[in-house]
């Protein structure tokens, strides 16, 4: 964690925020974005900030169940609540089935923007279960990619679909 | 030809890189942190051009958290002036921060380390700069009047290149046309803006004299000497290592950064530094592609082959001094496109304004002559009541005339294409269109196609440079690699290229585990570049799409070293001569008598351990260390003609689109693609690199602009004002391939990730005037926004009312 | 780009935030799910010196159907608007209009209230509650007021609210008879702000009786183009006559070009615009009518 000093109009408050099931309690300024603290005080790198304004979507995470962008949220705005990030999906041995399918459909290149994509590739899913390609399309439109022009994450979303259902 | 059952490469294995980044255990740089880290804020130009007369750091120093700050006034005297890597007409007196003035929007004049971002963010409100501002040139062609301000007062002209290369008698060409037919085109600025931004973390340990600077830097070959000269350290001194980079396609370099932090961090007493851009910075100051007006004139017979060309390039660097005449140079690859133009005039203009300086983007100003070719075709089928794509067919490089040297010397290794040509059609169901199109036209709606073929070159030549600089700065397309079969038996490979999503770590393993006749899962690809084990040189980074033509060389030749030393130690413990052997399931065995063998580990053991059971004379380890160079590189001949690039890839776009003539918005109905990049190692790899790198042609059709306006103001600074195509805009791309194999890659492979980039703008624009034909409209800039193509069709609604 | 320092409140309750509001005399700033305030914090184009988050505000966040008006709490976040069956069923145009707000991660935290109270003048919410004669209620030190959506957009960015004063609930009163409805954007990119955008509400059961038609994009605010309004709702056109339906479309096209052309439009309206915006009335004439004659 880095120490921060802070000027006289500076808030700091303790937050405790459940981080893919664990506890993760530090005193933070409050002007201190989510996506920070999840980075640096709760050690989750897969959260990535790619713009810090809310538009390209890489830095997404569940809050409360729900696809959010953590850099346009303070911290101390989820303090009580249950953030999960990529990191909380899957790992290597125990793939989820949308990060399994990025990886049979090679739905990422630089991997920057993967973690928001499956992120809210979950969202979507919990709404709709079956998407078409436009809804798959429409729902990701938060998310840029530089990469790979989207169609292979769009098949990985739908190829998804029935697996994270009979999940 | 079907890969046998032992062979890994053409199979389209997983990528080793996909289970790494989806479960979001990739190492970004910035995950370079360290205990104890620093944080760096820049403070940046708001004048596109002005003279800085003072910079007070005094209040901002005094701000909480801030431990120490910069001006360009103590990076001149604590560094050595920037070294161009193109040489320029004049010595620059520039430094990692801006000194005596600023020449762009965005320009870093100080910098504020502090202990966190926010704090030093903080800060820089405090610093007080003032400024005289001049009148800036942002217009090319105005700033390369005489009276137009400089950006370099020493040099007389923004001029930074102006040259004419007569490839042929071009105007004996043009004297016995029967057509001749000039257009103008302009290019847009724009760029790749890779999801993750640039930056480093540096240690400068003042003490040890040694600085280690990690960053996502594409180019840590030359990111090192100007590191090192900049700071009068050896390159023995500086430690550079590159972890995952979340994207590239050219622009992530920049060396005032890395120096910036440098110096930091030993102001700091050896902490570390961090920096890393924000997206406003990243769109403001990182890089741009060019710009550019070019004017083409083109000579025709009756039959519509083209007898001559004449190119007039104006390329608008912005305030490129680190690296300039790039766009000028790269355009010699593709002058002549996929086309058998005997004589070519080129004349280059390479101007400097006072805009973001320009630099490598995907493609780096093939898109533009690609754009211009292409649409001139179609503008000359209009003329000559041709059909564009049989203009086309008649003026292509035939495939028995490969390999083609084109006029201006540029190499095209291997194509078919009009083969590329004969399977585009069908796959955009070209026949059924043109009668949909007729029904269409009928009831109101405009639907067109458009067509562009483009060629590829790929691997860089850095002789090429002779010809902007007039010097020898450097020669050569190469690469270098190492493979070492470690104690255990496993394998370990460093590349000097290590990617930036392009899946070099998979396609490495698949090289070596067939070299070495093993599993993928036996090979470890290092993600990371680390200049203190990996071989490197001058060429080595992740750049003009090289992997095929010189990296390749490099994992083979590496990888064949530690192979012929397998045997050879496999040959003196299994007394068997080394013709008998092979190198297949994880060993050395004979061929007839395969359960005769010793496995890697046995071989790692006695070449490692047991040192005296190795033959007399041998070489303790398994290590092999290869620098690759590829032998078709040259320097420009007497008349100037080169091989800027090596090989040629190529691909042909069709993409039918429907304009609604209310709104001028432009929707893409249906987009193919064939590519041809020569015999595919990873079929996966090289349909996520065409169909991403179609979506980026498509961004600079329709949607991407650094907007500037008159005094140089950058309105497109975020990604509100800044649009990259999202899910919805990008359609799932048809693809099909051709494979003709280059004779000259080790592998037969060439280049692949610029191909979607390149053709994609002139298609789409070809597409939306092909659509509004009925109207006679013509669309000369980019990106063909609705206002744009709104504005057009009101006008020829007008002229004809 | 990180926002600068500011002091943070979270109120339980209303009257804690309004008297936090009356304490920080104006350089406060609420914050409700700040997908808007936030990118400006970040981009250090707002300074407030304080923030009272809103979040934690208990009895903000509703949805109601009291026969005579849906009563929309304004911390209600918009994709549970979005999802929600009263609406479907009631306002049906609220949800069309909520689905094209930026992208499902912004309106899982973007609220109804935020948006309006944000006032960009190519939102879709305020041009929306404008064609629904929607009500807006303030609450203030003084209690509540009641400001018609009408009056409450003043300008970009600026509403009839005071600094003192909180918006806490939307007010869409319900038509009389059947209504039939249609929200029509042009944007560059999907989930984008609008480059124009238009509402129509039409009324009436076995012919049109009467009509709300609101174009948002050249204006500072969304207004209604009460030209447009006077012929599709005084044209008395029947539900099953497709031909004069057409034909009203097309003369709705022409008035919608003259009505927004004789808008007060801002000085970056281009020409474009304007025409975007009448072709975009046209459309949700279309739209609206095609609905209706298809209910």
């Amino acid at each position: 964690m880095e120490s921060e000093l802070t000027d006289d109009r500076t808030d700091r408050r303790t937050v405790a925020v459940t981080v893919n099931g664990r506890r993760c309690t530090a005193e933070v300024d409050v002007r201190k974005t989510l996506a920070d603290f999840l980075r640096e005080d709760a050690g989750f790198t897969g959260v990535h900030v790619g713009c810090e304004h809310g538009v390209c979507g890489a830095c997404s995470v569940l809050m409360d169940g729900q696809v959010v962008r953590s850099c346009i949220l303070f911290a101390v705005q989820a303090d009580g609540h249950e953030v999960v990030t990529v990191e909380g999906l899957g790992d290597e041995d125990a793939l989820n089935p949308l990060q399994q399918a990025f990886v049979e459909h090679h739905a990422l290149q630089c991997g920057f923007c993967t973690p928001g994509m499956l992120l809210a590739a979950v969202d979507l899913l919990k709404h709709c279960p079956d998407p078409t390609e436009t809804q798959v399309r429409e729902a990701l439109s938060g998310n840029l990619c530089m990469c790979t022009g989207y169609a292979n994450i769009v098949r990985a979303v739908r190829a998804a679909a029935p697996n994270v259902r009979s999940g | 030809m079907e890969p046998s059952s032992t062979q890994w490469k053409g199979r389209p294995v997983r990528l080793r890189e996909d289970l790494r980044f989806s479960t979001g255990r990739g190492t970004y740089v910035d995950d370079m942190k360290f205990p104890d880290t620093l944080h760096v804020a820049l403070l940046r130009s708001v004048h596109a051009h002005a003279r800085i007369v003072n910079v007070d750091m005094n209040e901002a120093l005094a701000m909480p958290g801030v431990v120490c700050g910069l001006t360009g006034e103590d990076a001149r005297r604590m560094t050595k002036p920037l070294r161009s890597l193109i040489p320029i007409p004049v010595a620059l007196d520039a430094y990692c921060l801006a000194f005596g003035k600023v020449t762009h929007v965005g320009e870093p004049v100080a910098a504020v380390l502090a202990e966190s971002r926010y704090l030093a963010e903080d800060a820089l409100e405090k610093i007080r700069v003032e400024y005289e501002p001049l009148p800036a040139a942002v217009d090319p062609e105005a700033a390369m009047e005489p009276d137009a301000p400089l950006l370099f007062e020493s040099m007389g002209t923004n001029v930074m290149w102006r040259d004419r290369f007569d490839y042929g008698d071009t105007d004996a060409a043009f004297a016995r046309a029967a057509h001749v037919f000039k257009k103008r085109f302009y290019i847009q600025r724009y760029s790749s803006t890779a999801l993750e931004t640039f930056g480093c973390t540096a240690v400068y340990d003042d003490r040890r004299e040694q600085l280690t600077v990690w960053s996502n830097d594409q180019r840590p070959g030359q990111a090192m000497p100007i590191v090192a000269h900049s700071l009068g350290l050896t390159h023995a001194q500086i430690r550079f290592v590159t972890p995952d980079v979340g994207g590239g396609f050219g622009n992530k370099r920049k060396a005032h950064y890395l120096i910036i932090a440098a110096l930091l961090s030993r102001m700091s007493g050896g902490r570390p530094v961090h920096y890393l851009e924000d997206r406003r910075e990243n769109l403001m100051a990182l890089i741009h592609a060019c710009n550019g007006v070019m004017d083409l004139e083109a000579a025709l017979d009756e039959e519509g082959r083209i007898l001559g060309m004449k190119v007039r390039d104006i390329a608008d660097e912005g305030a490129n001094v680190l690296n300039p005449t790039v766009h000028s140079i790269l355009k010699l690859g593709n002058l002549t496109n996929c086309y058998r133009i005997p004589v070519v005039r080129y004349e280059v203009n390479s101007v400097m304004t006072n805009k973001c300086p320009s630099g490598a983007n995907r493609g780096i100003g093939k898109p533009f002559m690609c754009l211009a070719m292409e649409r001139m075709m179609d503008y000359l089928a209009r003329r000559l009541g041709m059909d564009p794509i049989e203009l086309r067919r008649r003026n292509l490089v035939p495939p028995d005339a490969m390999p083609y040297t084109g006029p201006s010397g540029a190499l095209i290794d291997s194509g078919d294409f009009s083969g590329t040509l004969d399977k585009l059609l069908p796959l955009i169901d070209y026949e059924d269109f043109l009668r949909e199109q007729r029904e269409a036209r009928a009831r109101g709606r405009y639907l067109g196609i458009g067509i562009a073929i483009g060629l590829e070159p790929s691997t860089s030549n850095q002789s090429a440079y002779i010809l902007s600089s007039g010097r020898r700065n450097a020669s050569g397309s190469a690469e270098a690699a190492m493979v070492r079969v470690e104690h255990d038996g496993s394998i370990l490979v460093l590349l000097g290229d290590v990617g930036s999503g392009q899946g070099h770590e998979t396609a490495a393993a698949q090289i070596v585990a067939d070299e070495l006749g093993v599993a993928m899962d036996g090979v470890r690809v290092s993600p990371f570049f680390d200049s203190a084990v990996t071989p490197w040189l001058y060429a080595t980074g992740n750049y003009s799409n090289k992997f095929a033509g010189t990296d390749v060389g490099a994992i083979l030749g590496a990888a064949r070293k530690v192979r012929d030393k397998l045997l050879e130690l496999g040959a003196y413990l299994l007394r068997e001569p080394v013709e008998n052997l092979e190198l297949a399931e994880g060993g050395v065995r004979a061929r007839d008598r395969n359960e005769h063998r010793k496995t890697l580990a046995e071989l790692a053991f006695v070449a490692y351990r047991d040192l005296l059971s190795l033959p007399k004379g041998m070489e303790p380890g398994l290590e092999g260390r290869f620098y690759y160079s590829s032998d078709l590189a040259n320097v420009p001949d007497e008349n100037r003609r080169v091989r800027n690039q090596l090989f040629a890839s190529n691909a042909a776009h069709g993409v039918i689109v429907e304009v609604d003539p209310d709104t001028g918005g432009v929707a893409i109905l249906k987009y193919g693609v064939v590519h041809d990049c020569g015999t595919v190692l990873n079929p996966a790899i090289v349909e996520g690199l065409v169909q991403g790198a179609t979506a980026h042609g498509i961004g600079a059709a329709l949607y991407e602009e650094f907007d500037y306006d008159a005094e140089g103001n950058l309105k497109s600074t975020t990604f509100v004002d800044y649009l990259k195509p999202t899910a919805v805009e990008i359609p799932d791309v048809r693809m099909d391939h051709l494979v003709t194999p280059s004779p000259y890659t080790p592998l037969g492979m060439k280049g692949v990730g610029e191909g979607g980039a390149i053709p994609a703008p002139a298609a789409i624009c070809n597409a939306v005037e092909n659509a509004l034909e009925p109207l006679g409209c013509t669309f000369d800039h980019l990106p063909l926004t609705p206002e744009r193509v709104w504005g057009e069709i009101e006008k020829a609604r007008a002229s004809r009312s | 780009m990180k926002p600068p320092p500011f002091r943070y409140h979270t109120p339980r309750s209303l009257s804690e935030a309004l008297d936090l509001l009356r304490e920080s005399s104006g350089d406060a700033r609420v914050l409700a799910g700040g997908q808007s305030l936030v990118p400006l914090l970040n981009l250090r184009l707002a300074y407030p010196e304080v923030l009272v988050d809103l979040n934690q505000v208990q009895g903000l966040s509703y949805i109601r159907d009291d026969g005579a008006r849906l009563r929309i709490g304004a911390m209600t976040r918009q994709r549970e608007a979005e999802f929600s069956v009263v609406l479907a069923e009631r306002c049906p145009l609220l949800v069309e209009a909520l689905a094209q707000v930026g992208h499902p991660a912004i309106r899982n935290r973007g609220t109804v209230g935020g948006s309006l109270a944000h006032a960009d003048p190519v939102a879709e919410l305020p041009c929306v509650m404008t064609a629904l004669n929607a009500e807006l209620v303030a609450a203030g030190p003084e209690g509540e007021r009641v400001i018609a959506a009408s009056d409450f957009f003043l300008g970009p960015y600026e509403t009839a609210l005071d600094a003192r004063e909180i918006l806490v609930e939307v007010r869409i009163p319900s038509a009389p008879g059947p209504r039939h409805a249609s929200f029509v954007e042009f944007s560059r990119r999907h989930g984008d702000f609008a480059l124009a955008e238009a509402a129509a509400v039409l009324e009436g059961d076995g012919s049109c009786t009467g009509a709300r038609v609101v174009a948002a994009g050249p204006a500072w605010i969304p207004c209604r183009l009460e030209a447009v309004e006077r012929l599709v709702g005084g044209a008395g056109v029947a539900r099953t006559d497709g031909a004069a339906q057409r034909d009203l479309v097309e003369e709705a096209g022409r008035t919608a070009e003259a009505a927004v052309a004789a808008l007060p439009t801002h000085a970056d309206a281009t020409p474009y615009q304007r025409r975007l915006a009448a072709v975009l009335v046209k459309r949700a004439v279309a739209q609206a009518l095609e609905r209706w004659s298809r209910n």
